[in-house]
């Protein structure tokens, strides 16, 4: 953790929160969003996605439908690593199928995990459409997968990787720049 | 648990080898796991591409199933081989039989075997994954795992709770791997079953041998009943089955003293009325079906982790 670069303080983290969650509210309306459901993806997708469903809820008074997704049974370099991390708890408490169902991860990069998730989900079911919510595009995707509500688009260069930390998780809110780090090799 | 753990091992060969945190992070693994047998699409992509060999030189229908499934449910190709098609019956020795499954490019060997630490044997000498489906007397790391994990999940947990194995002892690679797995994990162990089946020498692993079933269980929060095999009757471990069945058999009246919210556990597959009634293996108290379904979990579990970190 050494080395690193604040990127955005806690304020402008929650302007971009609520940036997200007011591209959402534009895009359903507050009839609409009955049936909009956010599925937070691990592990900072899921504190981002609980902010997100907050905002919302202030501005509409609508509580939207939150669930989890681990995407550890779907990853497409399974079998090249040494050392596996302990996947997280998948719970998805509402109906998927026909559902309107948005994604939320706190950076885009590859856009590997998002190709991950999008088939973890439909196994689960058939959603009437899938979106895709993220706090920070850091550019680089490798799969022609695109973020419909952004919290900031950034310019990263591949060496570095963004972090975001929520005080939930890691003790305080705040956009990171770090070295990069192979996991575990 | 520290979530920065991560898991390591490309086999899984005995519980005796693993650090109380790994079981547990099986167990934690095989909890999501077993929600994936819960839904519409049971099946997750995870293994696809990689092929799995069952090795099986020792009957097994039970086990052998469940490993089947998990492997399917996981997306694996599979190949079955048993002692009777496989060339050692034409006097190939076991690690040329391997060797030879290995040059096909297998990824993982599922392996059950008469001779105790033929997995262990195999793994060393391979570059594949090995996981012990039972080997001899030694080692059945998956039963004892499931065990484990079907105990956490009706009592919350695993330490300090009192568990009761009872039967064959001596003869029992399930005994052995379910008294590791508990060990490491904290719970008491009492062993019961007559002297000839459950010697006192087992007490120096640092648990308590009985041969009074009734004083044994009567604190018990588990009761795990092992098959008693009728060719030890033969051998002479004990006199006759209805005498095993008196004194060593759990049914109404050898339960009376049993907590209502004990387990009452066994592998399968069961001899009804020799070591456990029919009334009690139905009853309410029994999890035996349970079993079945979270070894599916496990082993999924287990056939993941070890196909998750084959790159050296």
């Amino acid at each position: 953790m050494d080395n690193r670069v604040l990127l955005r303080n806690a304020d402008e983290m929650r302007a971009a929160v609520e940036k997200v969650a007011d591209s959402i509210i534009c895009e359903f309306g507050q009839s609409g969003l009955a049936d909009v459901a956010l599925l937070g993806l691990f592990k900072a997708g899921v504190p981002l996605a609980g902010r997100i469903a907050e905002v919302i809820k202030e501005r509409t008074g609508v509580d939207l439908a939150c669930g989890t997704l681990d995407i550890s049974m779907y990853r497409d370099d399974f079998g090249q690593r040494t050392a596996l991390p302990l996947i997280r708890e998948t719970e998805i408490p509402f109906a998927v199928d026909n559902a309107r169902l948005i994604l939320v991860d706190d950076v885009l990069s590859t856009g590997r995990t998002i190709r991950a998730a999008l088939d973890a989900v439909t196994d689960y079911g058939r959603p009437a459409l899938i979106r895709l919510a993220v706090l920070v595009d850091r550019g680089g995707v490798e799969y022609p997968i695109r973020a419909d509500y952004i919290g900031w688009t950034l310019q990263v260069q591949s060496d570095r990787k963004v972090l975001v930390e929520f005080s939930e998780e890691d003790g305080s809110d705040g956009v990171y720049e770090v070295a990069w780090q192979r996991r575990a090799e | 648990m520290s979530s920065n753990f991560q898991w390591t091992r490309k086999d899984l060969l005995s519980l005796y080898d693993l650090e109380a945190q790994e079981i547990e992070f099986i167990l934690d693994t095989a909890a999501e796991f077993k929600k994936v047998s819960a839904r519409k699409v049971k099946k997750v992509p995870a293994l696809r591409g990689k092929t799995v060999v069952n090795f099986f030189f020792e009957p097994s229908t039970r086990t052998r199933v469940s490993f089947e499934l998990a492997e399917q449910r996981l997306s694996a190709d599979i190949v079955n081989v048993t002692a009777s098609t496989s060339s050692l019956t034409k006097g190939e020795s076991l690690l040329d039989t391997v060797r030879n499954i290995e040059a096909l490019n297998v990824d993982l060997l599922v392996m059950r075997h008469p001779v105790p630490g033929a997995a262990n044997f195999v793994a060393e000498r391979v570059g594949a994954g090995v996981v012990n489906a039972g080997d001899g007397a030694h080692s059945h790391p998956t039963q004892a795992l499931l065990d484990l994990f079907t105990i956490r999940e009706h009592k919350g947990r695993i330490k300090g709770l009192k568990v009761a194995i009872v039967g064959d002892i001596m003869h029992s690679r399930v005994a052995r791997s379910n008294l590791w797995g508990l060990l490491k994990l904290g719970a008491e162990v009492t062993l019961v079953g007559p002297s000839t089946l459950a010697p006192r020498e087992f007490e120096e692993v640092g648990v308590r041998v009985c041969h009074n079933l009734e004083e044994a269980i009567a604190d018990a929060d588990v009761v795990n009943m092992l098959r008693i095999q009728r060719e030890r009757q033969e051998s002479g471990f004990f006199p006759s089955t209805g005498e095993y069945a008196r004194f060593f058999g759990l049914n109404s009246n050898t339960a009376r003293f049993l907590k209502d919210d004990a387990l009452i556990m066994h592998p399968g597959p069961i001899n009804r009325d020799v070591e456990l009634s029919s009334e009690l293996a139905d009853g309410s108290r029994s999890v035996i079906l349970e079993q079945v379904t979270n070894g599916l979990a496990v082993r999924m579990a287990v056939l993941f982790l070890v196909a998750g970190c084959l790159k050296k």
